[in-house]
């Protein structure tokens, strides 16, 4: 019987980092996001491959300690076991964590299902010189087929397909786990129950293993009356005996545990230091930045270089070919000198993720959870919050929806609150610009001193929202830390090059549009096109705003204009001042000082170009940010309220800023 | 004695999870239970821990730490 044109369905499932999505994406040839930290993952997500002819479904699913349905990653992938037309469970398992992992395996196993151990990490194992026994440890696993892999070498790959296609209708033989008798004879007379009231089951020791366990889901699909059978939860007796299990598998099939795992340990000393862990975090920060901007700005020349040339020839090949004035003025004005400035601040942003990359694979980012748990837990967050704020440093909208992985609706809507106030990379470009025009030898300080300003803000206004609202306990910190390893490439490559189409796609569409659009509102006026920009829309529109900001030292309508356009995209305040002022090459430096020299004459300098910076770093996130915070939180007039109150942050800050810095200065 | 009174790299096992319902219920699926050895390996002055059990590292603020009952490890 030939199965060719139906696929076979595959679930990837597994422990939080276990390398699920790796996995996936060496299969799929997918790009998802991977990070050494548990908790990425949080819906499921499908691909196609095929091996051998066969076409094969894959899915990834959220990382699971276990089969229970206590928190939202534990349901999603619960459902799409039990709900879907899964054909095979690929069970990946940490072979360098297999205690526990293989706890899930063994609840995999009582499903029934047919369910193929995905052995991943062994690179690790072999490297600590672990051995496990591939003959043994199927024996003790239902006789389910087990295949070495590494996600991250791609190897085994081939062979874990063959498995998938030549297994999949083959079940776990036999029954793996025993139970004391007086619970295996529960089990019995729960089956029995079970057979009587719904006929036979597939999987009816798991359903009354489940039963036993006081499931709800299971008690939900097929009630019954278990009164003098089931009259306590025996959920610890039933997980004891599991890791009782696990316990005398690992005993017999893996071989010289603690060799080498002292490394994270030696590792650990330093860097969650009770005393040194957050002065080291914070020099880690420093040190990002430090790259991002020095790197950053070595690439940088070759980009402006390239630029003058684009620049200059395609205003040549323009006005040879007899293009109105007009148009010359919209695609060299407008277009060239947006987007093409923004594209000068690429390298920044290239080291920018490349270092934020390195970080989250080396499996630092969970540390930084336990070293900033007493700071969180001061402001009503647990150091588990801090994970999406320091995503917040490369973009919001991701770290937005990481905080999925927060188990109340309470945390996740305090840390969405926060979280744009961490410094993220559109804002980079603002910082690199207006700190080296103004500063020049402090400029890295400067920029610095901002991503400390964000993070401190962050955390105050935590500490108010936490002040005000009751005193309630927040949710402790429990949270896996996973090996150091060192980087693969593959996984870091993949991220920085996601990340660099980000940043070009964006400056293809949103910073493309908005430049467009602010070339019109320039040139046109209520009688049309206008030549002095005086007389424009953008004119009338900044002056409106000037009263309000000029006691934050921001009182030009050019500046009132280019704050609005960055609501876009915040690059694009970089990008207005460029199209605003006619400047085709921002990011150079003679494109620097001709842009200070405008500026100077209407008395803008340093306290103003701070406070300036001030007010980019902390007002509303852009339009795409927005829009994933109503999503997330569900609320409209919360993200509303939480829009106007950035404002208010951002102006009041930018004020203060300004104020006592002109009294200083 | 609780777990966050423990001394970093001492060996303690599990002698209750008494944690608010929904935390002992994750902490049990990792595996600390009854009887579970654990070694302390990191230890802050407010209490927060990172524990080593079944083979992998948990970082524990102090409130689940101290819903967690332990005594002193016999050497084995």
């Amino acid at each position: 019987m030939s199965k060719d044109n139906c696929p076979i369905t595959v679930a990837f499932v597994g422990n939080p980092n276990c390398g699920k999505t790796t996995l996936f994406n060496a299969f799929t040839g997918a790009k998802l996001k991977v990070a050494n930290w548990p908790g990425v993952t949080v819906e499921r997500v499908e691909g196609e491959t095929s091996y051998e002819g066969h076409p094969i479904r894959v899915i990834d699913t959220p990382g699971v300690y276990s089969l229970t349905s206590y928190t939202i990653e534990e349901i999603v992938t619960r459902k799409c076991i039990e709900e879907e037309n899964i054909d095979v469970i690929i069970n990946v398992v940490d072979a360098s964590s297999m205690e526990r992992n293989l706890y899930l395996t063994l609840q995999l196993l009582e499903l029934k299902k047919p369910v193929i151990l995905a052995l991943n990490m062994m690179d690790i194992v072999e490297e600590r010189g672990m051995e496990i026994d591939l003959h043994r440890l199927p024996e003790m696993l239902g006789h389910i087929p087990v295949v070495p892999v590494s996600a991250r070498k791609r190897s085994g790959l081939d062979v874990l397909m063959h498995a998938v296609v030549h297994h999949y209708e083959e079940g776990p033989q036999g029954i793996v786990v025993r139970y004391a008798p007086q619970l295996e004879t529960k089990i019995g007379q729960v089956e029995a129950a079970l057979r009587n009231r719904y006929g036979e089951m597939d999987n009816l020791r798991w359903h009354a293993i489940k039963m036993l366990e006081c499931d709800e889901e299971v008690n939900k699909d097929h009630p019954l009356k278990l009164t003098g059978i089931v009259d306590y939860s025996y959920e610890k007796d039933i997980i004891n005996e599991k890791y009782d299990y696990i316990e005398e598998v690992v005993a017999e099939c893996l071989f010289n545990k603690e060799k080498k795992a002292a490394m994270t340990d030696r590792i650990d000393s330093f860097l969650t230091h009770p005393v040194w862990g957050i002065p080291i975090f914070l020099g880690i920060m420093a040190l990002v930045f430090f790259l991002t901007f020095t790197v950053g700005d070595f690439l940088k020349g070759y980009f402006e270089t390239g630029l003058e040339y684009f620049s200059q020839g395609f205003l040549a090949g323009l006005q040879a070919m007899g293009a109105s004035p007009w148009l010359i003025s919209l695609l060299v004005d407008g277009i060239v000198a947006g987007v093409g400035g923004i594209l000068t601040f690429l390298p920044n942003i290239f080291i920018l993720f490349l270092a934020l990359a390195f970080l989250e694979d080396s499996g630092y980012m969970a540390r930084v959870a336990y070293v900033m748990n007493e700071t969180m837990s001061r402001v009503g967050l647990s150091g588990k919050a801090f994970l999406p704020m320091l995503l917040g440093f490369g973009c919001t909208v991701p770290a937005v929806m990481a905080t999925r992985a927060l188990a109340t609706e309470r945390d996740r809507r305090r840390t969405i609150l926060i979280t744009p106030f961490m410094s993220c990379s559109a804002r980079l470009p603002i910082y690199v610009l207006f700190a080296q025009m103004f500063f020049g030898e402090h400029a890295l300080l400067v920029a610095y001193s901002l991503y400390l300003i964000g993070l401190g803000a962050a955390i105050c206004i935590a500490y108010v929202v936490h002040k005000t609202r009751g005193n309630e306990e927040e949710d402790g910190l429990l949270i896996e830390l996973p090996e150091y390893k060192t980087p693969n490439t593959r996984t870091v490559a993949i991220y920085v090059w996601e990340k660099v189409q980000d940043y070009l796609t964006k400056a293809g569409t949103t910073i493309f549009v908005a430049s467009i659009v602010l070339w019109f509102v320039l040139n046109m006026g209520p009688g049309g096109i206008v030549d002095d920009v005086s007389g424009s829309f953008a004119a009338m529109i900044g002056r409106f705003l000037v009263p309000a900001l000029k006691p934050a030292g921001l009182g030009s309508w050019q500046i009132a204009v280019a704050l609005i356009s960055g609501l876009s995209a915040k690059e694009v305040v970089v990008s207005s001042f460029s199209v605003l002022y006619g400047i085709s090459n921002i990011n150079s430096a003679a494109g620097m000082t001709e842009l200070s020299h405008i500026l100077a004459i209407d008395g803008f300098g340093p306290v103003n170009a701070y406070a300036l910076m001030i007010f980019c770093l902390l007002y509303t996130p852009c339009v795409a940010a927005i829009g994933t915070i109503r999503r997330e939180t569900g609320s409209i007039s919360w993200t509303a309220g939480m829009v106007v109150f950035q404002l208010v942050v951002a102006w009041i800050m930018a004020v203060l800023v300004f104020q006592t810095g002109s009294l200083i200065f | 004695m609780k777990l966050n009174e423990g001394e970093i790299g001492k060996n303690y096992v599990v002698t209750g999870v008494l944690a608010e319902k929904r935390i002992a219920r994750r902490l049990e699926a990792l595996g600390v239970n009854e009887r579970t050895p654990v070694t302390v390996l990191n230890k802050k002055g407010s209490g927060s821990l990172i524990i080593k059990v079944r083979g992998t590292r948990l970082a524990l603020g102090r409130q689940i730490a101290e819903g967690i009952t332990v005594e002193e490890a016999r050497m084995r």
